[in-house]
């Protein structure tokens, strides 16, 4: 059964308890004050690799575990992975240096400029990756960290609706694109919004026409605000990152999810005797589409630079990949794992074609990017009145 | 000869030296308390009022009380008097005072039954009381998500016992389905402390009543209820506290209906998900302080009763 990092974020949830004190606790007996300016170097070439053991900071169910033995077995080192549960939790460990590990396995797009210049990410020395060529050519050089000098692609996925093709036209929906939400009022309580204050918000903003996805404008982002509150009234709607297993099982009709999710529900939470037709999936057209992706990167001052950079290497061989691919559910940025071949294996049905991100969609791809401190607060602002209920 | 007695000397009791040695009981109380209360207590004040690192947005905390910046408390507190917090505020306190409604309704018989009624049972009652304990909160939690869904069990039984014609969407974001959660979490709670209180009053004030001609029901409100408040403050304060703070109930019960959106939701979502936690540490620190004040009152009850029963 292919499971997801989102699986885990719902089924951890109790967790927060203890970190919503315990993050800023940890940043507190670290003592740091402005972690600007700091920069790490890169490691030499042909060093050969620590005895490990390799430690992995990642979030849960978001590699194979048998990718991890194959890796063991073949470099003879033991791998250790802990897990967190957010960016902002993994961020604050790795700073305050509350957790020693070698890779950090899932950055988002949106905080490597910081984890660079924090010094919390070290630069690659791209010699070690010799599988590198096997990236997506659009994010060999990606917008985040150009030349890919910090980070290497791990996944990725676009934004769009994922529905159930049973009770509502596939038809419509496309007709409709994120007015599918709005016009949901039948589906009362069985809709649902990505639970992330930037993708909520800018899916009003280009339901109304408004394609920059960075902006600050606070005009423009009031008027989002607005009208994602409309939905509250309209058609109940829920803020979760449940969409991979609430549609299948039929509690969700229409929810703005990632196209991963997607191809999570086919292959493990349709309820035995459904078909996979019953899943949908509607994206933007190429250059209103939002992308994203997760990287790998290696931990600053890490106690094993050079076993990480194996490993990092060893993600982008092709046939780990399409192996990693087959437990986690999340598409590796790889050229050969394009939908023709996803399809072609069983990993994807025809039906869910649109879920794997065409050349023209990344290539004409919108990407969220960092907005600074008070960009973000006036999203998370916004966000905080939008689930309030008020 | 006429013998006299008389009265031995009036020899005050030699003072005995007080003994530190059961003071030194309370050591590791006060020990943990400084530790894990205390400490983390000032180290969320230390964030509340601290900065955040602008290039990482971790919490930069200011231990010194001198470089304090309250933008965020005041913030907070101007949303909460006549902002978005304020619902959020209010609404949690009619979920908590709904539940502990519900609790009342549902442990007080319980507790009483199995504290006067239950007589060879009621080893095996208290072991059922305990038994929820057993499993995590949260997998109870996950337990209902599944015997909630519109083809859920409890749909079932509800259709095969016509109490409804079509299945009901349980999950929808309603705040019944929201309060009969934390009901159903936290009224072992509230029952185990009530039963201590029930189980410890003397029977013999009860027959009294009965005997001076008191119905069984008067016998109960004019002396039963009332020895019982002492209970009632007990188990309403230790179910209160952590309803006040719980937000993963809704989270599960609602899948994220802002319409249900808790304080708890609240906190969680500016300490894990933003690059503001010194909001959410302010928000910590606003709902502690409301806390107090209910545990303050708490306090000056008992206080009050123990000395009345004292005279």
């Amino acid at each position: 059964m292919i499971s997801s990092r989102r699986d885990f974020l719902a089924r951890s949830v109790q967790f927060g308890a203890l970190l919503g004190v315990g993050i800023p606790l940890l940043q507190a007996c670290g003592g740091s004050d402005s972690s600007s300016g700091k920069k790490t170097q890169t490691i030499a070439d042909g060093l050969q690799p620590e005895k490990g053991p390799l430690r992995i900071f990642n979030y849960d169910s978001y590699v194979n575990p048998d990718v991890i033995a194959d890796f063991e077995a073949q470099y003879g080192v033991k791998v250790e992975i802990t897990t967190f549960t957010t960016d902002t939790e993994a961020v604050t460990k790795l700073a305050s240096k509350a957790i020693q590990a070698d890779v950090y396995h899932s950055m988002a797009s949106t905080t490597i400029d910081r984890l660079i210049a924090g010094g919390v990410i070290q630069p690659l020395n791209k010699t070690y990756l010799t599988n590198f060529p096997n990236v997506l050519e659009s994010l060999q050089d990606p917008w985040y960290d150009k030349g890919s000098a910090y980070s290497v692609p791990y996944v990725y996925f676009g934004t769009g609706i994922g529905y159930r093709a049973d009770r509502i036209d596939p038809a419509q929906v496309e007709k409709d694109g994120w007015n599918t939400l709005w016009n949901a009022t039948d589906f009362k309580g069985q809709v649902s919004v990505l639970d992330d204050e930037r993708e909520a918000l800018i899916m009003a903003m280009m339901r109304k026409g408004q394609f920059d996805v960075n902006t600050t404008d606070q005009k423009i982002i009031d008027q989002a605000l607005a009208d994602l509150t409309e939905l509250i009234d309209l058609v109940n709607v829920k803020v979760n990152i449940d969409g991979y297993k609430n549609i299948p099982e039929g509690t969700t009709t229409i929810a703005q999810t990632w196209s991963a999710d997607l191809i999570n529900a086919y292959a493990g939470y349709l309820p035995e005797g459904t078909d996979a037709s019953v899943l949908g999936f509607w994206h933007p057209p190429a250059g209103e589409y939002l992308v994203s992706n997760d990287s790998m990167g290696v931990v600053g001052d890490c106690e094993h630079p050079v076993l990480a950079h194996l490993y990092l290497n060893y993600m982008l061989d092709n046939a780990v990949a399409e192996k990693n691919f087959s437990y986690v559910g999340y598409l590796p940025a790889l050229t050969v794992l394009d939908a023709d071949y996803v399809i072609g294996k069983g990993y994807v049905p025809e039906n869910l074609r649109a879920c794997v991100p065409t050349k023209e969609d990344i290539s004409k791809a919108l990407f969220e990017k960092p907005l600074g401190v008070d960009g973000d607060a006036k999203y998370e602002a916004a966000w905080s009145k939008f689930t309030s209920g008020a | 000869m006429t013998a006299t007695l008389s009265a031995p000397p009036a020899v005050a009791p030699k003072p005995r030296p007080k003994s530190r040695f059961w003071a030194m009981f309370a050591l590791p109380g006060v020990g943990w308390l400084v530790a894990f209360f205390v400490v983390s207590v000032y180290a969320v004040m230390a964030v509340a009022f601290g900065t955040v690192d602008p290039v990482l947005r971790t919490a930069v905390p200011a231990w010194n009380p001198m470089q304090w910046d309250f933008t965020a408390m005041r913030s907070v507190l101007d949303r909460i008097f006549g902002g978005d917090l304020g619902t959020v505020f209010i609404r949690t306190v009619g979920f908590v005072a709904a539940s502990l409604a519900g609790c009342i309704l549902i442990g007080y018989p319980v507790a009483y039954f199995v504290a006067r009624k239950a007589s060879k049972y009621r080893g095996l009652l208290l072991i059922l009381l305990v038994l929820p304990f057993w499993i995590s909160y949260l997998m109870r939690m996950l337990a209902w998500t599944n015997l909630l869904q519109v083809d859920g069990m409890v749909n079932d039984i509800l259709g095969f016992l016509h109490l409804q014609n079509e299945p009901r969407n349980w999950l929808d974001g309603s705040a019944s389905t929201v309060i009969w959660g934390l009901v159903y979490g936290y009224v072992p709670f509230f029952i185990l402390p009530l039963y201590s209180t029930l189980e410890r009053i003397d029977g013999r004030l009860i027959e009294a009543g009965r005997d001076l001609g008191a119905s069984a029901a008067q016998t109960f409100v004019r002396v039963t209820l009332p020895l019982s408040v002492p209970g009632l403050m007990a188990a309403s304060v230790i179910t209160i506290l952590p309803m006040f703070g719980d937000y993963y109930t809704n989270t599960y019960l609602t899948s994220g209906s802002p319409k249900t959106e808790m304080i708890g939701n609240q906190i969680e979502n500016y300490l894990l998900g933003t690059s503001q936690p010194q909001t959410g540490a302010a928000l910590v620190l606003v709902l502690m302080a409301f806390l107090f004040v209910l545990m303050a009152y708490y306090l000056v009850v008992t206080i009050r009763q123990q000395r009345m029963a004292e005279r």
